[in-house]
């Protein structure tokens, strides 16, 4: 059974890489433009003149919980995994397992920081509403996480030898 | 049901609140042979150091086990098991039915055949009371034996709470049996820079002083200290099981239920022996995603869902002051002894170091230091899936841009492949 949540969706091929998200992102959080205080990273791939916007995808069976040494990472109701920063000592092992390297370091605590779909906020999602390229969108399907497709290539694996 | 675990830990817990989350019903007992609730060796060093608080260190309360209906036996060790009589005996005389066991129990740490090691100035930091004794001495100039993850962090933690540090290791580079050569000596230049000397390949004879710590001798030098750390490595507790004639190698062994040789007896986290998951190979790597991971298959299986274990898989960060490196996979060195084509792919920029070992044109482990380790995700999940590397390399520039959505973690890990990328 799949648990049903809010998720945001990202489209490179609409991403252009103008960064207004990276800012209202660190508005909504810190109250600064400054994009570096950003939960989302952007990532150009210039060989195929694209941007991508790489954020946190709270897996269900999150890594980042698991190989966290401070047990900082925590599941909100929301569903989304944030780092609590009474803790995080900013050790990084949380970026190196996550499949896309999303959680972003946060400069002057060198701690980190992802996406908590703008919790609470009664208007919404900040970066949805900041980009007008229509390459952020949040959906309440369940598509496929990375996270899934590694469960599933351990698991095809498997299936290929008796248990 | 009575369902009896041995071993407050990581696995321990795990087991005992993954089964009350979905039988409310069952009799569970925890055996401890410690006394707290349960707590993280993990961030032992960062407490030892005084990044973090004493409550910081703790995943568990006492009042959660009330709450959940588990009960809690502090100061309990477990003694020997009787799989006949079905019951536990410990060592206040105890003994303890069950209807399932669970051995989570975890390793013990190795100590050295090395004259002195019992001394009064020896420490270690596998347990918080140990922890804390180290944490409560005052001293000036500490030798660290041992150089794997832990004996880095404490080292670390020792020059943050102002000692004059050394880290005598007896094989030829750090972090041994985590990166190679050529990773590990970046490494031990960084430790040098911030003032941790390292001698390795060197051995440690004797420690010195009677009955306080005076000196460390090593086949090289006399290392004059008040205070020394033994960080020679975990080993996987076999000593119980045996007693209940469980099939031992060098932990417990176990098939992919997690039930070991004797039925209804499981067993889970740093004190089994299993297989990794990419490999087949036999595993003890003793991390702590791992025991996560096998204790709650012992649950599911409990519970009688016939749940199979995936493997275990090496990954390991270390982080001192201002220096990250990653590990997962195997090691170029541990490559070495396998059939078929392996390549290097190694990439440098400044301190930022990347190595990717590749068999066959699969991903097999890699090593990183700086801003390459970000990528290192890309990288096990190339491993995890057993991407072609080799055709991805040859094609990747093809790639559409439709679909980028799926195709960009493809597209990323190529060009950090690729030597002519300026990355
Ligand atoms: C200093 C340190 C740093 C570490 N850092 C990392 C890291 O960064 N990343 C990582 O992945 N892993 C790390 N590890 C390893 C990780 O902590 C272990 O893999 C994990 O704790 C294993 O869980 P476990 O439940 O099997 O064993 P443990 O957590 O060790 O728990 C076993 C428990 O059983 C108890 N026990 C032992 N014998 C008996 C008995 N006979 N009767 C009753 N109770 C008994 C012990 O007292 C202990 O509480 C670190 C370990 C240490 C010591
Ligand atoms: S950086 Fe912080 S949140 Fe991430 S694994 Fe390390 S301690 Fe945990």
């Amino acid at each position: 059974m799949e648990i049903r949540r809010e998720q945001l969706l990202i489209d490179p091929e609409k991403c252009t890489g103008c960064g207004r998200c990276l800012m209202a992102c660190a508005m909504q959080h810190c109250g600064s433009v400054n994009p570096s205080l950003a939960r989302i990273k952007i990532l150009p791939l210039p060989s195929h003149e694209i941007h991508v916007p790489v954020i946190c995808m709270a897996c269900e069976d999150a890594p980042c919980i698991k190989v966290c040494p401070m047990n900082a990472r925590l599941r909100q109701a929301n569903k989304t995994v944030v780092t609590n920063a009474d803790v995080c000592i900013g050790c990084r092992a949380c970026v190196y397992i996550c499949p896309v390297g999303a959680p972003a370091i946060i400069p002057y605590t060198c701690q980190t920081m992802t996406c908590d779909l703008c919790e609470g906020d009664p208007a919404g999602l900040w970066c949805v509403t900041a980009c007008d390229e229509g390459a952020l969108t949040i959906s309440k399907s369940d598509r496929l996480t990375s996270d899934k497709t590694r469960a599933r290539a351990r698991l095809a694996r498997l299936d290929t030898k008796p248990v | 049901m009575k369902i009896v675990i041995i071993g407050n830990g990581i696995a321990g817990n795990k087991v005992a609140f993954s089964l009350r989350e979905r039988d409310k019903q069952s009799d569970i007992c925890i055996l401890s042979a410690e006394a707290y609730p349960e707590y993280d060796p993990c961030s032992l060093p960062y407490f030892l150091g005084g990044e973090v608080a004493r409550k910081d260190l703790f995943r568990k309360k006492s009042v959660d086990y009330q709450q959940h209906g588990i009960e809690l036996l502090p100061s309990n060790k477990a003694v020997s098991i009787d799989p006949d009589a079905k019951k536990v005996t410990t060592g206040q005389g105890a003994e303890i039915g069950y209807d399932k066991l669970v051995l989570a129990h975890g390793g013990d740490l190795f100590f050295p055949p090395i004259e002195g090691i019992r001394s009064e100035g020896v420490f270690n930091c596998k347990q918080l009371s140990e922890t804390e004794k180290l944490k409560a001495h005052k001293g000036r100039r500490a030798v660290v034996i041992g150089s794997g993850a832990i004996g880095i962090e404490v080292a670390e933690a020792l020059k943050k709470m102002g000692y004059e540090v050394f880290i005598v290791e007896l094989l030829g580079w750090i972090l041994p049996t985590l990166f190679d050569e050529t990773t590990a000596r970046r490494l031990e230049a960084a430790l040098d820079g911030y003032g941790i000397q390292v001698f390795t390949g060197e051995k440690v004879l004797r420690i010195q002083g009677d009955p306080k710590v005076t000196a460390v001798l090593t086949d090289r030098r006399e290392i004059p200290c008040d205070t020394v750390v033994v960080a020679t490595g975990v080993v996987p507790g076999t000593g119980l099981a045996k007693t209940a004639g469980i099939e031992t190698g060098r932990g417990i062994k176990v098939n992919k239920k997690m039930e070991t040789s004797v039925p209804d007896i499981y067993a889970c986290g740093d004190c089994v022996e299993t297989f990794d998951a990419c490999t087949d190979e036999t595993a003890m790597f003793q991390l702590k995603h791992n025991a996560i991971e096998q204790a709650e298959i012992v649950a599911r299986n409990i519970l009688g869902e016939n749940a199979s274990y995936l493997g275990a898989y090496a990954f390991a960060r270390t982080h001192f002051f201002a220096t990250h490196a990653v590990t997962f996979g195997k090691t170029m060195r541990a490559t070495e002894c396998l059939l078929g084509k392996s390549e290097l792919i190694e990439r440098e920029n400044g301190k930022d170091y990347l190595r990717v070992v590749l068999l066959n044109g699969r991903v097999i482990g890699g090593q990183a230091i700086g801003r390459y380790a970000d990528a290192a995700g890309l990288l096990i999940g190339a491993m995890w899936r057993k991407d072609d590397m080799d055709r991805l390399r040859s094609n990747w520039r093809q790639l559409p841009s439709s679909g980028a959505v799926s195709f960009w973690p493809a597209i990323s890990l190529a060009q950090l492949l690729d030597p002519n990328n300026r990355l």
